[in-house]
Formats: structure tokens, sequence, C-alpha cells
């Protein structure tokens, strides 16, 4: 009961992840991003391990195609797993095992992947698509949020007809820089989704402050200062 | 505008971080952490670019002396930062740039670090340790927040017009992995600590379910059972 959108932002070149739960604490995945790398995300009753593979394979060159078969063949329970993979070239593929909760899906296109399982329907599928390409101007950053956002409005997660909130939600964008652009998460909430949208405008605020802590200190303002012309 | 305890677990050789902060989404520097090969942060004005290069250094076998010499080195505003680095024998090294804001500086315990600046004395980083060393058989994710919560209630943090409350918290630790093993954040919080403490509470029925699922998943209880049991069960 997980549902994630992974892609590489075509006009940037950045890499990242959208992705809200039942879980809680889905951000603790941390492994699942490498700058200048890749993405994949496995879920549903996912093994930790297989991400840091994946993505130390597409290190070494190999393309999501092929680091997703060495996946499934190094895995007696790949029934079981859904994972999705894009690359630094925006290569995306999506693997969803037969013995996943229902409804589960994925749907692949030119740079992104789109998958969830516990789902309502296919429809919050479609909805985290349409949401990820509704605003294709749009920071790469909230393009991956508002297709989490179109996942949950398409219905979200449901077990027997029932719907299952979401409980944590992460967003992640990394650029070439060896750490990320973007780390924000929600690990416990009714309304993660919501309070995630709530941080990233709260943390676009603070962004080139941050960067100015980092790259001229000398000129930075207190950060209480800061905060209090906000 | 932060405190933070490192450590490397004499028991287990596992790697801790725990921080708090009044910046927001303080979580996002706590990437300096790998199974088998240290921990690391940059605080004060921070450098996240400081804490992989430290995995990389440690990984390669240099020392903690050797790798914050490194990082001082290699980062033309050192003076900005606060940088600690603990090393897989336990070793520690703390630069405490002359450019922080007070009052800042830091402490040391066994193979363990405290550090902060703009805090409201040092009272905080000895109550942080006191807290870490107090319950030496408990679980390091236990520790670590103990010692976060010892920090804010020692005074924790103070700007130019009194005391600031942390706004971020968050707690990680690596075991054998190449992943993290415990790792919980608050990101903007009134109470980020107490917040922390009570997903911290939430989150630890569930760790072991998670690892299990993903062992045994044709044995497996779905999550949202395994939700509802658990509520069922304290009600």
């Amino acid at each position: 009961m997980t549902y994630s959108i992974i892609a590489r932002c075509p006009k940037t070149g950045r890499l990242g992840i959208g992705t809200t739960t039942f879980s809680i604490a889905c951000g603790r995945r941390n492994e699942s991003v490498r700058p200048t790398v890749g993405v994949s995300k496995s879920q549903a009753m996912y093994i930790r391990a297989h991400d840091p593979r994946a993505l130390n394979l597409l290190e070494q060159g190999f393309l999501p195609k092929h680091v997703m078969d060495v996946q499934a063949a190094n895995d007696a329970d790949w029934d079981y797993r859904q994972t999705g993979i894009v690359d630094r070239e925006g290569n995306a593929v999506a693997h969803t095992g037969a013995k996943v909760g229902k409804y589960c899906g994925h749907k692949v296109g030119p740079y992104y992947a789109a998958f969830g399982n516990g789902l309502a329907g296919p429809q919050v599928v479609e909805g985290i698509v349409s949401g990820f390409l509704s605003e294709p101007d749009a920071p790469f950053e909230y393009r991956l949020l508002m297709g989490v956002e179109g996942g949950q409005k398409a219905g979200g997660q449901a077990t027997a007809g029932r719907y299952r909130p979401s409980r944590s939600a992460w967003l992640r964008v990394v650029n070439h820089l060896t750490f990320p652009e973007v780390d924000l998460r929600v690990d416990l909430h009714a309304d993660p989704v919501g309070e995630l949208r709530r941080l990233l405008d709260e943390f676009v605020r603070y962004r080139a402050y941050y960067e100015q802590q980092r790259l001229d200190p000398a000129s930075a303002p207190a950060e209480e200062d800061f905060v209090a012309a906000l | 505008m932060t405190y933070s305890l490192l450590v490397r677990c004499p028991n287990s050789g596992r790697f801790g971080i725990a921080m708090a902060s009044y910046s927001i989404a303080i979580g996002r520097l706590t990437d300096g952490i790998r199974a088998n090969v240290g921990v690391s942060v940059s605080q004060g004005f921070p450098n996240p670019a400081n804490n992989p290069l430290a995995m990389n250094l440690l990984a390669a076998g240099f020392t903690a002396a050797h790798t914050l010499n490194d990082l001082i080195v290699n980062d033309p505003r050192s003076d900005w930062r606060q940088v600690v680095v603990v090393d897989r024998t336990g070793a520690v090294a703390v630069k405490d740039g002359g450019k922080l804001r007070p009052w800042s500086g830091h402490m040391t315990g066994e193979a363990a670090v405290a550090a902060g600046d703009m805090l409201s004395g040092p009272a905080v980083l000895t109550a942080m340790l006191q807290a870490y060393a107090s319950q030496p058989a408990a679980v390091l994710e236990d520790r670590l927040l103990l010692a976060l919560e010892a920090g804010r209630d020692a005074g924790g943090e103070k700007g130019k017009t009194g005391p600031l409350r942390e706004r971020s918290a968050a707690v990680v630790v690596c075991a054998n992995d190449d992943y993290t093993e415990w790792d919980l954040r608050v990101d903007q919080h009134d109470g980020a600590i107490a917040e922390l403490r009570r997903v911290h509470a939430e989150y630890q029925p569930h760790a072991a379910y998670y690892i299990e699922r993903a062992r045994n998943p044709h044995k497996a209880v779905p999550a949202m059972e395994f939700a509802d049991t658990l509520k069922a069960s304290r009600a």
C-alpha cells in the first residue's frame, strides 16, 4: 500500500521521487536515490537491499531493463515486489509482481514511472501520471508532488473497498551535487500529502538562504532575522 | 543553530546521529553515516557537501583526524562550520569554526561527540552526553533520543533575542547494511523533539514487522491488518 512517482526532469536532468504510504516514515528509504546515477524504488513486500544494488548496477553503466532482469533473477520472492527504476538518461522500467496486493499496477513513460499497490483502482496510477504531467513547466519538485497529489485525488489507497489514508510521505530531488537539493519528509501525520505541500512551500522560501549559508556564510543574516523578515 | 550527538556504539559498532535545530528539515544533513565506515556532520553554517565527502574519506581508510583536516583544507569557508567526524575505531575529531555564533562548542564522551552552536550554554552538551551515558544497555536509537530531550531541557538553542525553539529533529542509526536501520525525522514542528518522540514510539512496534515481511512475504500480514491488530491490542 504505497504509490510513487520516480522521474528524471527532462529540462534540468535532475532525478527525484515522490511517494506516500500507509507505513510510517517512508522517507527513511533514502538509499533509493543516488545523484547522477538514478532512482530505484522497491515497494510492496520490499527488500531494502534491492535499491542500493540496483543503483550500484546503474552506476556501472547498465541500463534499467538489464538491472531489473538481474534483480528478478536474484530474488526467489520477486512476485511479491513492486519496483520502478529510472536512470540518469531518463530510461524507465517498472515491475509489479503477480502476488503484490491489489489493486496494483504501474505506468511507464519516456522519463518517469508511476506505480502503486493496495490502491483503490487503476485510476490511481492514472491520477499520478496526469498529476505529474499536468504542469510540464512547473519546477520538477512540484511536478513530483502533483503526481502524488494526483494519486490521492484519484482515490489513493484502499483495502476491500475501505479507504486507507496515508500516514507518511516523502519528496527528494537530487541534482549534479553529492547531496540532495530537496529532501522533505513527513513521517507520521493525518494528512501527510497536504503536510508535504506545506513543507515544500516553506522550504522553497528557505532554499536560497540555506545555499547562502553554504556558499557565502560571511554575508548570511542570522537565521532568526531571516525568519522574522519572511 | 543546531545541537547534535554523533556516536559509535561501543557494544554493537553501530553508528548514530541525533540532531535538533531551529532550522527546518535538519534531517537532510544526516546523510553522513555509513555502516562500518563512520558518521560525520558539518553544521553551524552547514556545508552539506562535507558529509558525503567525509564518508568517502573514511571509507578509503583515513582516520577521523585526517578526514577532518581534509574537510577543513578543502572548504574555503570552514571558519563558519562546525565539523564532527567519528571513525570506525570510535576515534573522534572536531573543529569549531571561529565564526560560529555563540555559545558554540563541543564535548566528547566515549566514542561520542556532542556539538552545537547558538546554544544557551555548555550545559546543553553536558546534559546530552550524560543522558546518552545514563542507559548503556538501551538500544542506540533510544539513547540518542534521550540525549536530544536532555539537550532541549537543559536550555537548547538561543538567538539574539532569547531562546529559539527547535523546529526540526532527526535520529538516524546505521548497523551493517548499506541503508540506515533507524531513520526518523520531523522537518518542521513547534515542538520537534516531542513530535519525534511520538513518531519514535509509534514506529517502534513496526520496525521488526517491516523487516520480517520482506524476508517472508508469503506469511506476511498486510500492513493495515498489522496496524489494526496493534490498535486493538492497545484498546
